[in-house]
């Protein structure tokens, strides 16, 4: 508890707790330098397949998870907890609820990302975007969670300024919907401590992992952050914001919105028309409310913009809003459905990510971090010129990115869609569109060496300032008056409305749900749009071992499974892809990024040989791949009695497995492995693979687009 | 395909109670904030960060 001792005039000295901001200040640096350095090696990675050793837990399909977790869970996530946990206490005039509950918060975090840096490169994972993490890490994250929003309630609960600030609005929205989000998005039934089944399947897992990513966007790497940015970008300018109106308006707009917007990573498949109708118009309506904080934070400036020319603080926060302007202008247009199909799938989605994490995120948090440590450790700024430095360097790195990765993008769509005068694909060889494009993955990694280089200057500069600071660092304190009683009571409307934090919280809450309910409750009930002629069998047991291996090694990072609705891919993959494909898996394939083809319809194309030399060396039968090698999958053995446990939690779940399937899994395993390994004795491989993860692998890739609706 | 596509939008009554819901109360807070007499409130909370109170 605070340590505010009341004196008899009605004024009350209050102590912050800035430790606890000071810690959260050096984690985000900590961690930002590793996950930029991972970010850097993996871009280096698809321009050099080489870089990929040969190893597992180096490879790019398990490392890609590990730099976006540590990205936005480690560098964005501790972060805003610095930035919460210093601006909350000034705003609400009082000291965090507990600071026990708030060192719990900090070491609960740092233990998870530990964890998570250590389980997803040896390949436990969930194969869920951003949500990769096994279960007992969620179970952590949420505890974890659930301490911070007490803490932060708490705060809430005994402030002494009556009125939220607008930044406070922005942080209850994220405690709020992350928690929810979170939880729901990773519902899931154990195998056994380190494999777990999520609850959703198909169709409703793509959706409610869109639902979560994308708001993951919303509610973790905007809210937060406009947040941050409605407080310290005021303090840098010392302005007030530019229209308080405004940000009632668009706080409202932004969390009733966003939340509804995630079908539009799932445009073009399978998935209900009139869900992806909605997906786009609200994700273009977005535009809006996103444009309103972009103004309200340009604007504040005004007046001020000689500090643009002296002071790099200011620079990082015009060009960070800059970048939000403009990312989520570009996130509008990419939500319509031919803007879509062009963007979807390929590198354009990734230099638009990185506008926003590198540009946005990245620059708020820079120059918040640049503003709160000279205040936090009572010194100056080692040195402005280094910020300078760094501002210019990040600048040029996220602009040679994006444009890099934009041409790579668009280049490389307009090439699969291309089409000559017979109807035909120009380009049908996956990997003609990929050599194309190779000199743009270089500009795209020296991009990323720039901005590290850039955070390296400020690494230096920080801990040359820390060093400046006084022996015996202080707490902030401030003196404040209470007010009488008689005053909270005669005040209505929205003013008693930001008084009430609990009702405040409420009504947030009841914002996003609504969007949440009216777009994941019809698809829950999914025999609705599941045609009782196409019915699906389910993958055998050795493929779906062979299915587990695949989102172990994270195939899934690189490799969709959803033919869109659209006449080029039809032409290139097959039929397009139906919900009833992916009715029983767990999680859906639908992807997010083809750096390889699309294997929604890999079965029966090529013989189990092929598939066999292509794991061991992908340039044996495609002269020019960039996959990474697997020869490990050849010496790993599959744990056939384990199989069993899976088959039987899958039935539980909805798929069709017969008794005798349930009761004979392992054995029915090892008879198809038998066979398969026998078929690739005969075609000439030496080594017998009939125990090991490459002949499960080969089975599931085999059954791909083979259960029954063509 | 066109048949595939709209087989399934029959739920289009959900997009438009989302829809009507949204622009209603988008509609409702651009009043509330323009009523009478709020500038004085809203003047006051936009100085709220930068007013850090008789620091001791």
């Amino acid at each position: 508890m605070g340590a505010s001792n009341v004196d008899t005039s009605n004024r009350i000295l209050i102590e912050y707790d800035d430790k606890i901001a000071r810690m959260f200040t050096i984690a985000t640096i900590v961690w930002a330098a590793i996950a930029f350095t991972i970010g850097v090696f993996v871009a280096f990675q698809i321009a050099v397949w080489q870089l990929n050793f040969n190893t597992g837990w180096l490879t790019y399909g398990r490392l890609r998870p590990v730099h976006t977790n540590a990205n936005i869970f480690a560098f964005a996530g501790n972060a805003i907890f610095a930035g919460i946990y210093h601006s909350s206490q000034r705003l609400l005039k009082t000291r965090m609820f507990s600071d026990t509950l708030g060192r719990l918060h900090f070491w609960g975090w740092q233990s998870i990302i530990v964890l998570a840096a250590i389980t997803i490169p040896l390949g436990l994972t969930q194969g869920k975007e951003y949500a990769e993490l096994e279960w007992p890490i969620d179970i952590l994250v949420a505890l974890v969670w659930v301490i911070f929003a007490i803490n932060f309630f708490g705060t809430l609960l005994k402030r002494n300024e009556k009125h939220l600030y607008v930044s406070i609005w922005f942080y209850i929205a994220t405690v709020i919907t992350v928690g929810m989000l979170y939880i729901i998005n990773a519902i899931s039934l154990p195998v056994s401590l380190f494999k777990s089944y999520i609850v959703f399947a198909g169709i409703q897992d793509a959706l409610v992992q869109w639902w979560y990513g994308h708001n993951a966007v919303a509610f973790f790497l905007t809210t937060p952050f406009l947040g941050l940015m409605y407080y310290y970008l005021p303090k840098a300018v010392n302005r007030p914001v530019y229209s308080y109106r405004l940000s009632i308006l668009h706080f409202w707009s932004l969390i009733f919105i966003y939340i509804w917007a995630g079908p539009h990573h799932l445009l073009n498949t399978a998935l209900p028309a009139w869900l992806q109708t909605l997906g786009v118009i609200f994700s273009v309506m977005l535009w809006a409310p996103s444009w309103g904080g972009m103004v309200n934070g340009l604007l504040t400036i005004r007046g001020a913009w000689h500090l643009l020319r002296t002071e790099p603080i200011v620079k990082f926060f015009v060009a960070a809003i800059t970048f939000y302007g403009m990312g989520t202008f570009e996130g509008s247009l990419l939500s319509m459905k031919p803007v879509n199909a062009i963007g979807h799938y390929t590198d354009w989605i990734i230099g638009h990510v990185h506008v926003g994490t590198l540009g946005w995120n990245g620059f708020l948090a820079f120059a918040m971090i640049y503003y709160i440590v000279p205040k936090l450790w009572k010194t100056e700024l080692y040195s402005k010129k280094l910020a300078n430095i760094h501002f210019w360097a990040g600048l040029l790195g996220i602009l040679l990115y994006y444009i890099s990765m934009l041409a790579a993008g668009i280049t490389q769509s307009l090439m699969w869609m291309e089409m000559d005068n017979k109807g035909n694909l120009v380009y049908p060889e996956f990997i003609e569109t990929v050599i194309r494009i190779i000199p743009l993955f270089y500009f795209r990694a020296i991009g990323g060496v720039l901005f590290l280089g850039g955070f390296l200057l400020l690494l230096y500069n920080i801990c040359k300032t820390i060093r400046l600071s006084p022996r015996d660092l202080k707490n902030d304190t401030i003196q404040i008056i209470v007010s009488p009683k008689a005053v909270l009571l005669s005040e209505h409307g929205h003013r008693r409305l930001e008084g009430m934090a609990v009702t405040f919280s409420v009504l947030a809450l009841i914002a996003i749900m609504v969007g949440s309910v009216i777009e994941i409750v019809p698809t829950l009930s999914i025999h609705k749009y599941i045609t009782p002629e196409n019915k699906m069998a389910s993958f055998t047991p050795l493929e779906l071992e062979g299915r587990d291996i695949y989102i172990k090694e994270g195939c899934h990072n690189c490799h969709s499974q959803m033919v869109r609705t659209m006449p080029p891919e039809i032409l290139r993959y097959g039929h397009a892809s139906i919900i009833e494909e992916s009715m029983y898996d767990r999680p859906s394939q639908w992807g997010s990024k083809r750096t390889g083809p699309d294997l929604a319809r890999l079965g029966k194309k090529y013989p189990d040989l092929w598939h066999y030399m292509h794991m061991i060396n992908p340039r044996a039968v495609i002269k020019e791949s960039i996959m990474p090698a697997y020869p490990w999958l050849a010496k790993k053995k599959i744990h056939f009695f384990g199989i069993r446990k899976k088959i039987s939690l899958l039935h539980k779940m909805g798929a069709p497995y017969s008794e005798k399937e349930r009761a004979d899994a392992d054995i029915m395993a090892e008879i198809q492995a038998h066979e398969i390994a026998e078929s690739l004795k005969k075609q000439g491989v030496k080594e017998n693979v009939e125990d090991k993860e490459i002949t499960a692998l080969i089975a599931y890739l085999q059954a791909l687009g083979q259960k029954g609706v063509q | 395909m066109k048949q595939q596509a709209l087989a399934h939008f029959t739920d289009t009554y959900l997009a438009a109670i989302g829809f009507f819901l949204f622009f209603f109360v988008f509609l409702g807070i651009l009043f509330w904030i323009q009523r009478k007499g709020a500038a004085k409130h809203y003047d006051y909370m936009s100085h709220l960060p930068l007013r850090e109170e008789e620091r001791s």
